[in-house]
This record gives C-alpha cells, structure tokens and sequence, in this order.
C-alpha cells in the first residue's frame, strides 16, 4: 500500500500524518481531516491543509475532548454553528458534521483518533468501510513508527551503555575487522568511536595479546562460544571476556570481547600472596571445626607439612592439639573476646614433636553472631621457650654456684662499688647494707688499700689478678687474711664494665699450714734431740764420775783438783744443756684443773718483781677482770710466761732505752688471749723463735730451748703462740691464745677433783 | 783376817750395763767402796749370770741394746729371784721415758739418773745393798 511506513518514512511522521489527514479528508470530500495521537495523557494533533481555525486553541481542546470521549467505531457529531466555523473551508463553506473514527492498535490500545469535518451527516456503507480502512491503516503506522522509535531509542541507549562502561569493548567480524568499539576503547586509542569501524583488529595489538597466533590479539580459540582469559601487555593486565555471535539469516558471525582491566587487582593479589607467603610467622584461615581455608608457607613449614595442599587436605586438629581440651578452650575464649592477643598455645608438628607458639587471632561472625571462620597469625616460640628454660635453669644453676661456694663472690663496678655480693658474704658476717653500694676497698687493711686499687686498677683494663693476699676486716670486725681474685666482665662492646672479686679467707688455712709444718718440725727436732740426750748421757755419766773419783783421791794434788774443779762445773753445764734438751723432747703429761689465767700471770710477775724493779722496767697490768677459766696445768703455763717475760726482760735490757712491759688478757671468742708486749730491741726473725736452739743470745747465756718448750707447753694445752715485731713501735709482742674451759670441761675436771 | 767375813756377809754385785766408760766408773767407783763386782755387756748375758749366779744386787741400765732391756731384767728378778726384788738398782739416761716412769712408780725402785754424782750413787747403793 502506498501509505504503508516504513522505517525511512517513519522519521517524518509529522509530515505522514498531515499527509495522511489531508489525503484521507480529499478521498471522502470533507472539508477538513486531522489525526489525534495520543501520547499518554497529551494529545497531538496533525492536520491537512485547510482550515487555520482548527488549529486554534479553542477548537483543538474540544476536538480532543471529543477524541478522548469516543467509544465504539465511527462517531458523528453534529456541529453547532460557532464550532462548523472552526472547521469551516478556505472558501468559507461550512461542515455540517464532525467525523470520529478510533485509530486502535492490534492489542486494542487506542492510539488515536481520526477526525474529518463532513458536508453530510450520513453516511453511506461504502465510506463508512473506507473510514474503518483509513484508520486500520493509521495504526498500523502510528504502531510501526512506535516500535520503531522504541528501537531507535534502546540503541542508542544501548551505545551510551557500551561507552559508559569503563571496560574495553570491541566487536568485530570473521574477516577479523572492527565493527563497533566503545568509547574507552577508542578514547584509549585517542579516535572516535567511528575511526575505528572497518579497521583490522591486528591493530588493537599494542593495548594487549593473547600470545594466540590468530589475527585477533584478544581471540584464542574461535571455537568458543564464550570464554575468559588473561591477556596482557607490558604494562596492563586485560580479564578478557570473550562471546561470539553464530551466524544468523540476516547477520553474519560476530565476535565480542569485553576487556576488563585487572592489572590493579592483579598486583594486589600478587601483593597479597606475596606478603602471605614470604612473611615469617603463620598466617590461616580456618574454620571453627579446625579445617584449614588456607595458610602460608611459613604456616606450612611450621607444623612441618611437605606442601600447603597437604596440610590443607588433612584433617589436622585431632592431631594438632595434643590435649583435646586445650582447642576447646581456644574455642571458648575466642567466642567470648572475638579477638585473642599473644595467645600462648602448643601445638604437635606432623612428625609429634611439640611447637611452642604466640597467636593473635580474630573470629568472623556471621548475622546471628556465630563464628565461621577463624583467621591468625602464629609465632613459632619453641626457640624462644626452649631458650627461655634453659636461660632459667642456667641462671638457677648460676645462683646455686654462686650460693653454695665458699668463696665470697662480689661484683664491683667500674668505681669499686660493690653491686652484688653473694650469699657467702652474708653468711660470714657482712651485713647487705655495709656492702651494696659501698667501696670494697674500705674493707682493705689501711696499709694494703694501695695494692687492691692497683689491682682494681689492672682488671679494669682487662687484665685479670689472681691470688693476691691481703688482710681484710670481716664482718666481725676482726682482720682476716683473703685471698683475693679479680676478673674483668666485659659488655657486648668488649668493654669492661664490672669486675668479679672472688675471696677466700684463708687466716686459718695459711695458719694450719704453717702450724703443720712448724709441729713437723718440731717433733723431727724432738726425737732427735731425745737420741742425742741420752747417748751423750753416758760419757757424761763417766766423765762426772771419773772426776768425782779423782776429786776423792787423796794422791790428787791441788793443782790438779782446780782443772778437776773446772771439768765437775762444765760437766754439770752440759747435764743442764741435756735436761733441758730432755724436757723440751719429752713434756710432761698436762696436769687438767681449773686455771685462772690472770692469777698465773700475777704469780709469775710476782717471781721477776724484783729484777724488775730494780732495773726501773715499768710493768703495765691491763687484765680483764671476768676473764673465763681454762683448763691446763699452771705450772707449766707459768713456765711459759716466764719464759716470755724473760725474754722481755732482756729484751728490754739491751735496748738501753726505759724498759716497758705492758701485760694484757681478754677473752676473744672461746679463747683467752695473753698479750705480753715490750718495748726492747724486737725479735730479729719471729718466724724462728720458735725453733728450738734458736737463740739471739750471747753463748752461754740460754740453751735456746726455752720458747720451744714454751710452743709445746702451750700446744698441749690446745693453744697457740705466736709472736711479732711491733710494726711502728720499738720492740716485740708474745700472744699466748688457749681455748676457754668448756662445760662439759668444767664438769669433768670437777669430778676427777672430788674423787 | 776379816776378809771372809766381808765376802760372806755380801755377795757380788752383777753391773748390767752396755757401756764401757760407765761400766769402768761404777766398778772403780763400787770397788774402792769394797764391793765385789761382776758385769755383764747386755740384759740377756745379765740374766744368764742371775741363772746360775748369787748376787748381793743388781745395778741395770734401763736403755740396752738387744732383746733384754732393764725393765725386763726387773721383771725376771721379780719372779725368779725374788730375794732380789729389792736388791735392785736402776740407772738411766732418760727418767722421763714413760715406761720406766710407771716401772719405778709401781716397784718403788731406786733409779739413777746419768749423769750422776759418786757420792749420789754411793748413797743409793748403801741404802740398798747394805754396806760391802
């Protein structure tokens, strides 16, 4: 049909429609023809040439009224005079009717409304068919041009969409040309979207490729109705979607990629597993009944599984915790805080033994709370743990050593304060705060205070100092002998920052040992004086007799009997010099009685008073007066102090200054000590004295026995002599130390009195 | 001649004693006093002459050299020749011995000590032995 529309025609439906309405308006001769369109609630109306009135305002509202109003088929509406006017024609004549006819589409929409102003209100069969045709064909335009603009509209549409997307969209034929791009592809490529219609995809290289030898870098196998692959250049990484269209009747094949840049997500994926797998503590995710999502190498290596399939495949936790009890309460502290900080767990390795570890570990929860997945990160500890147990068990063996010693450890800084003193110290009588903070060397004898700063001194720059002895003040007060070490600790630099003072109190050891050797000495010295005595005894026996004899003899001349005289006083000489040879070698057993030692001394005192006073020696008494019992012989006990206060006297004697002797006793401990001092010419070798025939006396004058004797008299009665120089002072003092009388002593000596 | 009489009323006195110079002195000594003397060189010569011998007393060393010293001279007199028990003189070069000391503490008899006086010695025996 001529007025049939079709696409090219449809975009001048303004033009169709006028047409339309005049052609429709000459075939039936009406003066007038319009058609209303509906659009929604607005109506439009295209008219033929004709009357200019009814396009007025007025006339148009009423005839859309009218339009809208019509129901049924062909509607007749008789026009009063005012309204025919609207309608009326160039030449004035004047319609009688105005015609309706419904423009309906096939669904029965109406669409529109066909309107012709008529001379004749009748009408005939004939034009009534031709109006009913004339609308059929009007809606089916207005139907036509409809779907037509609704296509046209969706297209266009459907380009903005494809430019909008940000993703790369190209289409192109089975001659491997581009049919369509969006517009990021092209704005990509710096053209417009049209330049690139027609070109071959070949040239789409530079954004990315397959790495497929096909003409299209974004194809890879044109089999595929759809497919997904990577392709990539050096700079981007493309997610290529790829669909392909297969040939239909009126289109040929099409290919369609759709190219979605991932290089961003790409990179921080890698990023990600990068960082999962290269950092060194153990990273998971698992799920609250103890199945691993996923893990890191670290977490692999860890738990000592050969790969990270494995370790996700096996249903490790029955085997992971050692005690069942221990997952459960991980549990149940992790549903109640959602987030464990430096949770302490051991857990068993695949091949049993123990991993010590510190996790942080935080819960998912779904919408009711529940959790679902478990996510951590674990520290291997064992190391540490391990370290840590064998830091303590070293450091309690340490204390131990240090507690137990017998030597007094201390720990000087680089000042000589002491910082550490161990418990050795405290045990011999120091007290913690006369020591901590302190300078060691105020403990030093005044006179050796120069030695142990040297030696400090010398440890200080490294150099360790072994076995010096110095006299050292105990934490009694009284001096003590020590030997003292000294070594350097050093710092992680090297550099020394404290010194170790190692000290042993060695007065009794280095006394012991000198005693030992002197009571050696001293019996060797006894048996072979004792042989000497009494084999010496018997040509004296003679020697005495014989001369008795020949005293007797009256033949004898006079002369004679004053050398026999001479020969009887020398004998008896040497008898002395044996006796006392035999009394020093063989003491007399000790007598055991109660002995007041001040009382001993003042009867000994007594014995040389005279000598004494007579030679203006000034005897000083200083006695304690509560001053214990011993036990021992006072005979013997005097024998010594005469001996000493003998050798005093002569001491004092021959320094020619005024002789003083100054006596003293005092109890120190379980001892009495006898002090006897003078001020003579002082002892040339204190070391000696004691030696028997040691004497510094002119010949003749002493057997040099005497103080021997003493050394043994006081030795049997559990004692000790000692005796030296006084240092600053002129002359020498004696010290006679003997123990204190016991109770049980006591007791026994009482009843051995009473028996 | 009353000489026999002096013979009868003492017998000798047997000198034990190992050392010449002291044997040679108390022989002088004891004989110009008109003591008999015999003498024997070591304890056990000593008790083989008390066998078989009669002495007025025994003057003993207590320090010999051999198995028999003065201490067991003592002790054979005193189960032996018990007339001799206290007819017995000890001398010694070394009273402070213990040994002797609790011998002559036990026995009460008479010790010496070397070196000694004639006049010393004289006195012991008189009293002991008696006059020769």
């Amino acid at each position: 049909m001529a007025l049939a529309v079709d696409a090219a025609q449809s975009r001048h439906l303004p033009d169709f429609l006028k047409h339309f309405a005049e052609r429709s308006a000459h075939m039936l001769r009406s003066l007038w023809g319009g058609v209303a369109v509906f659009r929604g609630r607005e109506t439009e109306l295209y008219t033929g040439s004709g009357s200019k009135s009814a396009e007025g305002r007025e006339s148009r509202e009423w005839l859309f009224a009218c339009a809208r109003e019509l129901r049924g088929e062909i509607a007749v509406r008789p026009l009063p005079p005012e309204q025919a006017a609207w309608f009326a024609s160039p030449q004035g004549e004047l319609p009688a009717v105005l015609l309706f006819v419904p423009i309906k589409a096939s669904d029965g929409e109406r669409l529109g409304a066909l309107t012709l102003a008529s001379r004749s209100t009748a009408l005939s069969g004939g034009e009534k068919r031709l109006l009913s045709a004339l609308a059929s064909h009007a809606a089916l335009s207005l139907e036509n041009f409809r779907r037509f603009s609704q296509l046209e509209r969706s297209k266009r549409q459907w380009v903005e969409d494809i430019d909008a997307i940000s993703d790369y969209i190209v289409v192109h034929d089975r001659a491997w040309n581009i049919v369509r791009t969006n517009r990021s592809l092209a704005s990509h490529l710096g053209v417009p979207p049209a330049a690139l219609v027609g070109e071959a995809m070949v040239s789409l290289r530079p954004i990315a490729e397959t790495g497929s030898a096909l003409p299209c870098p974004f194809c890879m196998d044109t089999q595929q109705a759809r497919e997904e692959y990577v392709a990539a250049s050096t700079e981007k990484i493309f997610l290529v979607s790829t669909s392909r269209t297969p040939a239909s009747h009126d289109e040929e094949a099409r290919t369609i990629h759709v190219l979605k840049d991932i290089t961003d997500r790409r990179e921080a994926e890698r990023r990600y597993r990068e960082l999962f797998d290269s950092i060194q503590e153990g990273l998971f995710f698992a799920t609250p009944d103890g199945r691993f999502l996923d893990v890191n190498d670290a977490m692999v290596r860890m738990l000592g599984y050969g790969s990270r399939e494995e370790l996700l495949r096996a249903d490790v936790s029955p085997h992971l915790y050692p005690a069942p009890e221990s997952r459960e309460r991980f549990l149940r502290a992790l549903t109640k805080q959602g987030v464990l900080r430096n949770y302490e767990e051991t857990l068993r390795r695949k091949d049993g033994s123990l991993l010590h570890t510190l996790q942080n570990i935080s819960g998912v929860r779904d919408a009711r709370g529940r959790i679902v997945q478990i996510r951590g990160l674990m520290l291997d500890v064992t190391e540490q743990k391990m370290f840590q147990s064998q830091l303590q068990r070293e450091r309690d063996f340490n204390q131990k050593i240090l507690n137990t010693t017998q030597s007094m450890i201390l720990v000087l800084d680089t000042a000589g304060l002491i910082s550490y003193a161990n418990r050795r110290c405290y045990e011999a009588g120091y007290q913690e705060e006369e020591l901590i903070g302190h300078r060691l060397v105020d403990w030093v004898d005044a006179t050796h205070r120069g030695e142990f700063e040297g030696a400090l001194e010398t440890t200080a720059h490294g150099h360790q100092v072994e076995n010096i002895e110095l006299p050292v003040r105990r934490g009694d007060g009284s001096m003590g002998h020590f030997s003292i070490s000294l070594s350097p600790m050093r710092d992680e630099q090297n550099a020394v920052n404290s010194v170790v003072v190692v000290m042993t109190d060695i007065t009794d050891a280095a006394l012991l040992q000198s005693k030992l050797a002197h009571s050696e000495k001293m019996a060797t010295i006894g048996r072979l004086v004792s042989g000497v005595a009494h084999e010496v005894n018997n040509p004296l026996a003679a020697i005495l007799g014989f001369t008795d004899l020949l005293l007797e003899n009256p033949a004898v001349p006079d002369s004679a009997r004053e050398d026999l005289q001479i020969i009887l006083q020398e004998t008896q000489r040497t008898k002395d010099i044996v006796q006392d040879l035999l009394s020093f070698a063989r003491q007399r057993p000790v007598q055991r009685e109660l002995v007041q030692i001040n009382n001993v001394l003042r009867q000994t005192i007594k014995l040389r008073s005279y000598d004494f006073a007579s030679h203006g020696v000034e005897v000083t008494e200083e006695f304690q007066t509560d001053l214990a019992f011993t036990i021992g012989d006072a005979q013997q006990l005097q024998q010594v102090f005469l001996n000493i206060l003998n050798n005093a006297y002569d001491a004092v004697q021959e320094s020619g200054q005024r002789g003083r002797i100054r006596i003293s006793t005092k109890q120190r401990g379980e001892s009495v000590e006898v002090a006897i001092s003078d001020n003579g010419t002082g002892i040339a070798d204190p070391q000696r004295i004691f030696d028997p025939f040691y004497t510094t006396k002119q010949v003749g004058k002493g057997t040099g026995l005497g103080l021997s004797i003493c050394y043994g008299i006081v030795r049997a009665h559990g004692g000790e002599i000692q005796c030296w120089n006084n240092g600053a002072a002129p002359g020498s003092t004696f010290l006679v130390r003997v123990p204190v009388a016991t109770d049980a002593a006591t007791n026994a000596v009482a009843k051995e009195a009473g028996r | 001649m009353s000489t026999p009489v002096l013979q009868q009323s003492l017998a000798p006195i047997l000198v034990i004693e190992d050392e010449p110079s002291v044997i040679a002195f108390l022989r002088a000594a004891l004989e110009r006093k008109g003591y008999h003397v015999e003498h024997a060189a070591s304890g056990a010569d000593g008790l083989a002459l008390l066998k078989d011998g009669r002495y007025g007393g025994v003057i003993s060393d207590v320090r010999m050299p051999g198995s028999v010293n003065g201490a067991e001279v003592h002790r054979w007199i005193q189960q032996h020749r018990p007339e001799l028990a206290t007819r017995i003189i000890l001398i010694s070069g070394d009273t402070a011995n213990s040994e002797t000391q609790s011998l002559l503490e036990r026995s009460g008899t008479p010790c010496i000590e070397k070196p000694f006086r004639v006049q010393h010695l004289l006195q012991v025996v008189e009293r002991t032995f008696g006059k020769p």
